[in-house]
C-alpha cells in the first residue's frame, strides 16, 4: 500500500507495511542515512525530524502516521550546512563523533521555531530528550543561543 | 595539523581524509589516548622530510641552491627573486628525490599551526548529515542481519525454529553464528584460560533492517547455559568483598605498614564499590562484511582496523592480506570498539549467507552484549599521627581481571592486577601498602575510557580526602601537603614522577575555582587529580545539594590540563569537557547488574546516562602551558570527575558516598 507524504520539501510515495517506523523507512527503504538509529524507544533522540514543524522521534512513528504530512529531516535543513543552527554549530565546534548531532540539531531548530530566545532551562527541558555521549552538552547549549542571536540579527 | 606544520602548508588549503587499511600505517590504532602522544615525532619527521623533498624539487627546476629557496604556505619561494612554485606542482618530481632519514624540524617558537586553537575538519559532514557512519554503510544487495545473542556470556544455542522464522516476510536466511576467540587487540599471546570470545548466536537475515528486527520476535532458542548462569551483582559483590578483606597480592609494600598503623594517633577504614559499566556508544555496535572466496572486505566501525582484519582473517581461515578494512566513523568508542567481535560476525553471517551483509545491533543487544568494566570491591585502611599527617595506608582491591580475559590463567598476580604500584598515594605514604585479588566472574570485559583508574579514582581520591576531614584538616592543603615539594622521584626503567607538574594542576584547579571564597549553605566544593597517559589533571567540582528536594546539581567543574604540547588546544578542552561528562554519567547515573549471569538493563530507561539537564552549567578548562613532549588527552579526563563530585557532596553535606552511582535519593537522611 503506498502511503504519500512530504519530504523535504518534495512528494514522496513509499510502499512498504504500514507499521514499519519512519526512521527506517528513511535509512532503508530512501537510503537517507542522516537520521541516526540510536535506541528504538524514543529515549535518545538520535532519530529526531519535524512532522509538520514538530520535532518527532521518528524510530516510534509509524509510517502510515505520516500520510499527508511534511516531514523534515537534517537533509532538508539546507543545502549547504548554511541554517543559522547548522553555522552555529560549527563555529562553536560542538560535535565530536557526530553520531547524535542530527537529532541535537533538529530538536534545536525546533525549539528555536517556538522559543526564539530560549533560556537555559527552556533548552533543559527541550534538549534532555537527545542523549550525548561524548558529552558535547556545554557546547549545544552554547550553540543555541549563538544561533538564537544569529536569527534575531545580532551575530 | 602536525604533518602540516612541518611541511609549511596554509592549514585553509587542507583536507583530511580517512585512510582505509593499509600495512604501510600499521595497525592504525585509536586508544590508549595515544594518537598524538605515540604519533607526534614521526608526523613531524614525515612533514620535515616531505618538505625537503619539495624544497630540492624546486631547486632543481630553477637550477639554483637548495639553501635559496623556502617553504612557506603551500609554496617554494626563491628567495632573491621571489619565485614561487605551489606544491602541487613540484609533488611529482619530489616523488622520486630521495628522503632525509633526519629532517630539521621547526623551532616551536616558530609554529603557525601547531598550538593553535584549530576547528574539526568534520563539522560541516557531522551537521549535515552527510558523514557516513558503520550503520550508514549501503552496498548493492546488502542483506540485514540481526543476532539473537546467548543471554549468558559463553553459552551456545541448542534448539531453535530456523524454518518459522525463514518463512517470514523478506526473510532470507536464518543461520547459527558460532562464537570465535579474538585475537588479543593488542597483539599479547591469548593463553589458556581466556575467556575473549565472540557471542555465539542465530542471525536472522533479511531484506531491511525492519524485516530483519520483526523476524527475529518470532525466534524462539533454547540456550546451552555455561555454569556462569548462576552468578548474580549479589554473589560477585560477596566474593569481591570477601577477597578484599583478605590478604592478597602484594602490589607494592613500601615501610611497615603493620606497624605503624597499629601506633597511629587516628586510624580510619572504608568500603569502596564500583559496578559494571557498558560503553553505550551512540551508534550501537554493528558491522557490515562482503565475503567472496577467500576474500572479504569490511566496512568497520572500529578502533583497530588491523586487529579486524586479523580477527576476520582467523575466524574465516584467510590470509591477513585478503581482508579489506575500510573505517567509517565511528558513533563513539571509549573502547568497546577495540574488541573485533562484530567484526567476526559480520564476516561469518556474510560468508554463509552468500551476500554482503550489515549486522545491526539493537540498543538491548549493545548493552547486553558489551565488554564491560568491571565491577570491583575495595577495602581501605588509613593512619593519621598527632600531627594530621598520613603514616599509613593500606588498600586491598578485588575484581574480575581485564588482563587475565585477555591474556588467560598463566599470567601472574600482579600482571592480572587492576591496580598499579604507582597508584597515589604510593611514594607520598611512607607505610604503603596495595594488595589485589582476582576474582572470578563469568561476565565479558573491556576496556572503558580510562580503565582501571575509572574505578580506582573515585575510591583513592575521595578515601584520601576522608583522611584529610579525618586529620581536621583542608582537603587541597592536605593533598598538596602529601606531595611535598616539586621534585622528580625516580620509578625505576628510568622514568621520574614529577611531582611538580601534579601541585601545578592542582594548584590551578583551585585557583581558578576559588577554592579559599566560602560557599553558601548546601552548596560543596571537592577536588580530585589523576595522572597517566603522560598528563597530568585536577578537577575541583561545585555542587549543590537539597537533602529535602532530594536534588542534586553538579554546579560547575574547574579542570586543569598539562598535556605537555596542547597540539590543539581546541581539542584538548573537548576531551576535558567530553571526559567530564562521560566520568559524571558513571558518578550520577549509571549501573549494569546482573540476574542469571545476565545483564539485567537493556536500554536507556534503565541503564541512565547523563543528559542535558544533568550536565554541569559550565565546564572551565585550562591548559598548562608547556614545551614538554605531548601527553594523551582522551581518558584523562574521566577518573577525577567522580571523586570530584563525591567530595563537593561530602563538603555539602557531610555525608559520604562510597559507591556509584550517587542517586539523589540517597542523599536523604531517612
Amino acid at each position: 500500500m503506498a502511503i504519500s507524504f512530504t519530504l523535504n520539501g518534495k512528494p514522496q510515495s513509499v510502499d512498504v507495511s504500514p507499521d514499519m517506523p519512519l526512521l527506517w523507512v528513511l535509512r532503508d527503504t530512501l537510503n537517507m542515512t542522516g537520521t541516526k538509529f540510536g535506541c528504538g524507544m524514543a529515549l535518545c533522540g538520535a532519530c529526531t525530524v519535524h512532522i509538520n514543524g514538530e520535532a518527532t522521534r521518528s524510530c516510534i512513528t509509524a509510517i502510515s502516521s505520516v500520510a499527508g504530512k511534511k516531514v523534515t529531516t537534517i537533509e532538508g535543513l539546507s543545502a549547504d550546512g548554511s541554517h543559522p543552527v547548522q553555522k552555529a554549530w560549527m563555529e562553536e565546534d560542538v560535535p565530536q563523533c557526530g553520531y547524535c548531532q542530527s537529532g541535537q540539531i533538529m530538536s534545536a531548530v525546533a525549539l528555536l521555531s517556538k522559543k526564539p530566545n530560549p533560556t537555559d532551562t527552556d533548552i533543559d527541558d527541550a534538549m534532555s530528550g537527545n542523549i550525548c555521549r561524548c558529552g558535547t552538552y556545554q557546547r549545544i547549549r552554547k550553540a543555541i543561543h549563538r544561533a538564537a542571536s544569529m536569527q534575531a540579527g545580532k551575530a | 595539523m602536525i604533518v602540516a606544520e612541518e611541511l609549511g602548508c596554509d592549514w585553509a588549503n587542507v583536507t583530511v581524509v580517512q585512510a582505509d587499511l593499509d600495512p604501510k600505517y600499521g595497525d592504525q590504532l585509536t586508544g590508549g589516548s595515544l594518537s598524538v602522544r605515540t604519533s607526534y615525532d614521526n608526523l613531524r619527521k614525515a612533514g620535515a622530510a616531505a618538505r625537503e623533498m619539495l624544497i630540492s624539487a624546486a631547486a632543481r627546476e630553477w637550477y639554483v641552491e637548495r639553501s635559496t629557496c623556502r617553504a612557506k604556505n603551500g609554496s617554494v619561494i626563491h628567495l632573491s627573486t621571489q619565485k614561487r612554485l605551489p606544491y602541487a606542482q613540484l609533488v611529482a618530481l619530489a616523488a622520486g628525490i630521495s628522503r632525509l632519514a633526519d629532517p630539521p624540524l621547526k623551532n616551536p617558537s616558530d609554529f603557525k599551526i601547531i598550538g593553535k586553537p584549530t576547528r574539526r575538519t568534520d563539522s560541516l559532514a557531522k551537521v549535515t548529515g552527510a558523514a557516513k557512519f558503520g550503520l550508514d554503510t549501503r552496498l548493492p544487495g546488502m542483506l540485514i542481519a540481526s543476532v539473537e545473542r546467548s543471554p549468558v556470556y559463553g553459552g551456545t544455542p541448542r534448539r531453535f525454529n530456523a524454518d518459522e522464522v525463514k518463512s517470514a516476510a523478506n526473510v532470507r536466511a536464518v543461520l547459527e553464528v558460532k562464537s570465535a576467540h579474538l585475537t588479543h587487540q593488542f597483539g599479547e599471546t591469548s593463553g589458556p584460560g581466556s575467556r575473549n570470545y565472540s557471542c555465539a548466536g542465530v542471525a536472522v537475515v533479511a531484506d531491511s533492517t525492519w524485516a530483519a528486527v520483526q523476524a527475529r520476535k518470532l525466534l524462539k532458542v533454547e540456550w546451552n547455559e555455561p555454569p556462569s548462569a548462576s552468578e548474580t551483582t549479589a554473589t560477585l559483590r560477596e566474593r569481591m568483598l570477601r577477597l578484599a578483606s583478605e590478604p592478597g597480592t602484594v602490589i607494592r609494600s613500601d615501610g611497615d605498614f603493620d606497624k605503624a598503623h597499629t601506633s597511629a594517633a587516628k586510624r580510619i577504614d572504608a568500603v569502596y564499590e564500583v559496578p559494571f559499566l557498558a560503553h553505550a556508544t551512540m551508534e550501537p555496535v554493528n558491522c557490515t562484511a562482503h565475503v567472496r572466496g577467500d576474500s572479504c572486505e569490511l566496512w568497520a566501525p572500529t578502533q583497530i582496523p588491523g586487529a579486524a582484519a586479523d580477527a576476520v582473517a582467523a575466524a574465516l581461515g584467510i590470509p591477513r592480506e585478503r581482508v579489506k578494512v575500510r573505517v567509517t566513523f565511528i558513533g563513539g568508542g571509549f573502547g568497546r570498539r577495540l574488541i573485533q567481535d562484530y567484526a567476526i560476525e559480520a564476516a561469518l553471517i556474510s560468508r554463509d549467507a552468500g551476500a554482503p551483509v550489515q549486522v545491526v545491533w539493537s540498543r538491548e543487544d549493545d548493552i547486553r552484549h558489551d565488554f564491560y568494566r568491571p565491577a570491583a570491591c575495595h577495602v581501605l585502611q588509613a593512619g593519621l599521627d598527632s600531627q594530621g599527617q598520613l603514616v599509613s595506608w593500606r588498600h586491598r582491591a578485588s575484581s574480575p581481571s581485564i588482563e587475565t580475559f585477555y591474556g588467560g590463567t598463566g599470567i601472574s598476580p600482579r600482571a592480572a592486577a587492576q591496580v598499579d604500584s604507582l597508584d597515589f598515594p604510593a611514594l607520598f605514604v611512607p607505610n604503603f601498602r596495595l594488595e589485589f585479588t582476582v576474582a572470578e566472574s563469568g561476565m565479558p570485559l573491556g576496556y572503558w575510557r580510562s580503565v582501571d583508574a575509572s574505578g580506582n579514582q573515585f575510591v583513592i581520591s575521595s578515601f584520601f580526602d576522608e583522611a584529610a576531614h579525618a586529620a581536621g584538616r583542608d582537603p587541597l592543603e592536605f593533598l598538596l601537603a602529601a606531595f611535598g615539594p616539586a621534585r622528580k622521584i625516580p620509578v625505576g626503567n628510568g622514568e621520574t614522577l614529577d611531582v611538580g607538574r601534579r601541585r601545578n594542576v592542582i594548584e590551578l584547579a583551585a585557583q581558578k575555582s576559588g577554592w579559599d571564597k566560602p560557599l553558601a549553605a548546601g552548596r560543596g566544593r571537592g577536588i580530585a587529580a589523576a595522572f597517566g597517559w603522560g598528563s597530568y589533571v585536577a578537577q575541583v567540582a561545585e555542587v549543590t545539594c537539597d537533602a529535602n528536594k532530594n536534588s542534586l546539581r553538579v554546579d560547575r567543574v574547574v579542570c586543569a590540563i598539562d598535556c605537555g604540547t596542547a597540539v590543539n588546544p581546541l581539542g584538548v578542552k573537548a576531551q576535558m569537557e567530553g571526559a567530564i561528562n562521560f566520568g559524571l554519567a558513571q558518578t550520577l547515573k549509571s549501573a549494569i547488574t546482573v540476574s542469571g549471569g545476565r545483564v539485567e538493563q537493556s536500554n536507556f530507561h534503565d541503564y541512565e546516562v547523563l543528559r542535558m539537564s544533568d550536565a554541569p552549567p559550565v565546564i572551565e578548562v585550562h591548559i598548562v602551558p608547556s614545551a614538554e613532549p605531548p601527553g594523551g588527552c582522551g581518558e584523562p579526563g574521566v577518573p577525577p570527575a567522580a571523586p570530584a563530585v563525591a567530595n563537593a557532596i561530602f563538603a555539602a553535606t557531610g555525608k559520604r558516598f562510597r559507591r556509584l552511582p550517587i542517586r539523589t535519593a540517597d542523599l536523604h537522611p531517612g
